[in-house]
């Protein structure tokens, strides 16, 4: 809990006019693109207490010196486009949002690079490198609101890592803030960063704040990777070096198909052929939804694959021709070049289906493109009766970014939360059929040791460990953290504890009366006094389980939770 | 009194909160937004604090009805939504609910005062009306009233603001040497109620509108010319939703760059002077993106010769706003001027010379924006530059 004396020294940090700790405003930084049924926010209680916007890696620096010297939570935050939870607080606390750190600092056309802050969002980015013929080579999908840092931190791939990989592959090199208030440069291997005497690191903050990193050096791993897809938990990520390319021609192919085998078999044999810039495909049932919303273009086949070429006019043309010819034994049909331009223009918006929700349950997984036919069927089956638009984009690994989306609707209180099932078992399907998990942040925890592979594993936990060792940064996300029930759902735990209390004297004296008189005579609800000191009883229950309740982990919750969230749904569906 | 919410319900606009994606597409095109940085003056701050009211019946506390009136109404929201959420119709709509609570800001009561008091905005004597008309009093002292088939209607900012009259004189010059055969209200000339849709007072726009539409009609009027596109989009968008479609029927209304497109290709016309002039053009919103109405004035600049029109990095439909638009100036005038000063440093990088539009509240807004920045760009509305290539 932020007492008045934290608000007015981080407010001091920030500067006034870049902090606020009013009610409405912590309620704006307390959420991310999904929406929490109302059971998940009381077990996960995302509420922040203040919010900072740091307009220098110094402010971060001091910020965060501050807040692990008064343990006080600190959850970075791009611009809250993401759905994994990587950006919501779970014990209070204070959202460090990194929108202002938003300048361009240099750009560098003989190594081709481009410095940034980490607050920028793609979009602006890719105008200004627009007017100098530049381009990145990947971006999200998102890019019109998407931070670079909020991408680099959450991880992924995106438009064009079908030709140029996802973000890991644009990262050059990052300045991050430590969880200690060192500003470090990831280029150097984490040994000489990490090292008490040598070299310097660029800033070591407000003296009163500084104290020297207790890590030892014992990794030898450039540190620049180890930074990408860690969702701001090892430390906050200020400035980043991407690579940048020269801007060349896109020519955007729209492809029809009559079914997924098709579609799919057509995909591999584009990739046969050249790698396009993006590659993308939606379901049937998917492009039915665009229609339902007057969003589908005119076209011969009901599953659509965008493969976007990037070259000069002359190589463009001559692999569109290649490609046309080889679809030709998938039926597939190239469409006009109108509705080329048309999908093309459509790649930012892919929640254009909610409006026919008026809510959905996301879920994203990679899937290797040589088994998608078999993760759709599987999906299709273990989702039958439930609305499901399904979309994917090839990356440069030839797996599958797929992203569903099912249509639901949160009024409908019970059903949407059971329905928060379908999120994790698409991922889990996912996984069966070869994949791996997306992004971590909070919802994927379980499957973190497996996304970032043992020894990457092992090696982030021991620096969060070193760093962090109370995880006061960024908790929760990336480690597994325990639940943090909100008073309500305390409150009412204490509650049905006392009145499950009463009922089962009341019902032992009824069945086993005779054990009762012969053990356990005192036990007894049968005056006002008695009914009172066994409410308090149990609401002392309540309290423990409450306690021990707060000691599991979300992976555990999530894990143990999903095949009641599965039958719950088949209930209330 | 109302019940909660009613003018969202009134549309089916009260489910458009949970529709919201929070992508935040919306906030990077936002002026308020990007003058602050702060979600909580982005729209999908503002939808996401009136989600939680709306499900609770909540009324709309007093500083956020303030944070609602930031916003310029530009319609840049809705133009990238994901959702394609409804969303100018949705601010006006809250505003409404917000003119329910009394919670209006000061700026709005006092128009309101204004317009029941006196038919205009500026508190003026209706009687004055045709000060503007000082300059060109010649080509318009025997048009006050007659029976044409074509009016101009100058609008309030035009008719009272002294630094604007200059757009009225230049559309009767034109008019004039095109030998249009044209009439003005004068006095019989009402508020076009703009302000009251803008500020969702939408009911007391109905007497205005009607007003204005039985005096048109009266005179037999077939085309009315706007140089103001507040009051155009009253005429062609909102009066038909508040009146009926049959209410404005028989009568077409055509901006002041349409209207010239026009004469210049019936040849009534033509430019006969070289401007050697670098123009950046800015589409204003309640044009463009309100009314999809981009390519007049464009086709107008590039018919002068000797011209080069310049277009800025966010034009057309992605066109930024001017700061003057949803009633800011009023509510919050150095947040207006910021975001104007802004969109004048984007006229710059274009190389332009001269910025130019066709709308007096963003000649107003980015005159206003070239002070503050303390720009050398000049601007000029498009009037001004049509009627120096006439050579009138």
């Amino acid at each position: 809990m932020l007492r008045n004396e934290h608000l007015q020294k981080l407010a001091d940090i920030v500067g006034e006019d870049f902090f606020s700790s009013a009610e409405y405003m912590n309620q704006l930084y307390s959420h991310d693109i999904s929406a929490l049924p109302g059971i998940v926010n009381d077990l996960i209680n995302p509420h922040a207490e203040a919010v900072a916007q740091p307009t220098t890696s110094e402010i971060v620096s001091n910020l965060l010196k501050y807040c692990k010297e008064n343990n006080i939570q600190v959850i970075p935050r791009g611009h809250g486009t993401s759905g994994y939870g990587g950006a919501l607080p779970t014990k209070g606390g204070l959202v460090v949002d990194m929108t202002r750190m938003n300048e361009i600092y240099d750009i560098d056309k003989g190594s081709m690079t481009i410095q940034v802050g980490a607050g920028i969002i793609w979009g602006r980015l890719i105008e200004f490198l627009e007017d100098e013929g530049l381009s990145v080579a990947a971006y999200p999908s998102s890019a019109p609101s998407c931070t670079v840092g909020g991408w680099v931190a959450a991880g992924g791939c995106g438009i064009g890592s079908t030709k140029y990989g996802g973000i890991r592959e644009q990262v050059v090199e990052m300045e991050v803030v430590l969880p200690d208030g060192e500003i470090i440069s990831t280029i150097k291997p984490i040994d000489e960063v990490f090292k008490d005497d040598k070299p310097e690191p660029f800033f070591k903050g407000d003296k009163k704040f500084y104290w020297e990193s207790e890590v030892g050096s014992e990794n030898n791993e450039e540190s620049t990777s180890m930074f990408i897809d860690s969702n701001g938990t090892l430390g906050i990520i200020t400035k980043v070096v991407l690579s940048i390319i020269p801007i060349r021609k896109i020519k955007p192919m729209t492809i029809s198909f009559p079914n997924k085998e098709q579609t799919m078999g057509a995909m591999q044999a584009i990739l046969r052929i050249t790698r396009p810039f993006y590659l993308h495909f939606i379901t049937d049932e998917f492009f039915g939804m665009l229609k339902e919303l007057d969003k589908a273009p005119d076209v011969a086949g009901e599953w659509l694959v965008l493969c976007a070429l990037e070259g000069t006019e002359e190589e463009n043309n001559e692999f569109a021709e290649k490609i046309t010819k080889a679809i030709a034994m998938y039926h597939g049909t190239v469409e006009s070049e109108e509705i080329g331009h048309h999908e093309w223009d459509e790649r930012f918006y892919p929640m254009r289906v909610k409006r026919l929700g008026p809510s959905v349950a996301p879920s994203e997984v990679y899937v290797p493109l040589e088994r998608m036919v078999d993760f759709i069927d599987h999906c299709n089956k273990h989702f039958k009766g439930e609305r499901m638009a399904m979309e994917g984009a090839v990356n440069h690994r030839n797996e599958v970014a797929v992203l569903t989306w099912f249509l639901d609707d949160e009024r409908r209180r019970i059903p949407f939360m059971f329905g928060w099932y379908r999120s994790l078992d698409v991922i889990n399907i996912g996984i069966k059929k070869g994949g791996r998990a997306y992004s971590i942040g909070m919802w994927n925890v379980a499957h973190s040791r497996q996304f970032y592979g043992k020894e990457d594993y092992t090696k982030m936990a021991k620096l969060k460990k070193r760093t962090d060792s109370k995880s006061y940064l960024n908790s929760h996300k990336v480690f597994p953290g325990p639940l943090y029930l909100s008073t309500r759902i305390g409150l009412l735990i204490m509650l049905a504890a006392a009145i499950a209390v009463l009922i089962a004297i009341m019902v032992a004296w009824w069945i086993v009366p005779s054990i009762l008189t012969a053990y356990v005579p005192w036990v007894v609800v049968n005056d006002p006094a008695t009914f009172l000191l066994w409410a308090i009883v149990g609401v002392g229950v309540g309290f423990a389980v409450q306690e021990f309740a707060n000691l599991i982990p979300i992976s555990v919750v999530l894990s143990m939770g999903t095949p009641f969230l599965r039958l719950g749904r088949k209930i209330f569906h | 009194m109302t019940k909660p919410y009613e003018p969202l319900k009134q549309d089916g606009l009260e489910i458009e909160p949970i529709v919201c994606a929070r992508c935040g597409f919306c906030t990077f095109v936002c002026p308020a937004y990007l003058d602050t940085l702060w979600d909580s003056q982005s729209p999908r701050g503002k939808i996401f604090q009136l989600a939680d009211l709306i499900k609770n019946n909540k009324p709309i506390p007093a500083d956020f009805a303030a944070r609602i009136f930031n916003c310029t109404l530009c319609g840049a929201c809705q133009e990238i939504c994901q959702t394609n959420i409804p969303l100018l119709r949705f601010w006006q709509r809250v505003r409404q609910e917000i003119g329910n609570l009394e919670e209006w800001p000061e700026i709005v009561n006092y128009i309101d005062t204004s317009i029941q008091e006196t038919q205009n905005i500026m508190e003026m004597d209706q009687e004055d009306r045709n000060l503007w008309t000082d300059m060109v009093d010649d080509l318009v002292e025997d048009r006050i009233g007659i029976k044409a088939e074509v009016a101009y209607f100058a609008g309030c900012n035009i008719s009272f603001k002294g630094t604007l009259a200059h757009m009225g004189e230049n559309t009767i010059k034109i008019m004039h040497a095109a030998g249009v055969d044209f009439t003005i209200l004068g006095e019989e000339e009402y508020c076009c109620g703009n302000p009251y849709f803008v500020a969702g007072g939408f009911d007391k726009g109905i007497e205005l509108a009607k007003h204005n539409l039985q005096k048109m009609k009266e005179l037999g009027v077939k085309t009315v010319v706007f140089n103001c596109p507040g009051c155009h989009r009253s005429f062609s968008e909102e009066y038909p939703h508040l009146l009926g479609k049959e209410a404005t029927e028989g009568l077409e209304f055509l901006p002041f760059s349409e209207f010239v497109l026009r004469l210049l290709n019936e040849g009534k016309i033509k430019f006969i002077k070289n401007y050697p002039h670098v123009v950046a053009w800015h589409d204003p919103c309640e044009l463009g993106r309100h009314q999809n109405i981009y390519n007049p004035a464009r086709e107008v600049l590039n018919a002068i010769p000797g011209i080069q029109v310049r277009e800025m990095k966010h034009n057309r439909n992605k066109a930024r706003c001017c700061g003057g638009g949803g009633l800011l100036k009023g509510t919050n005038p150095m947040m207006s001027v910021r975001i104007s000063g802004r969109r004048v440093e984007e006229a710059t990088k274009t190389g332009a010379e001269i910025m130019s539009s066709e709308c007096p509240s963003c000649t107003m807004s980015l005159k206003d924006g070239i002070e503050h920045i303390e720009s050398d760009m000049k601007f000029k509305d498009l009037s001004q530059i049509v009627v120096e290539a006439l050579g009138l």
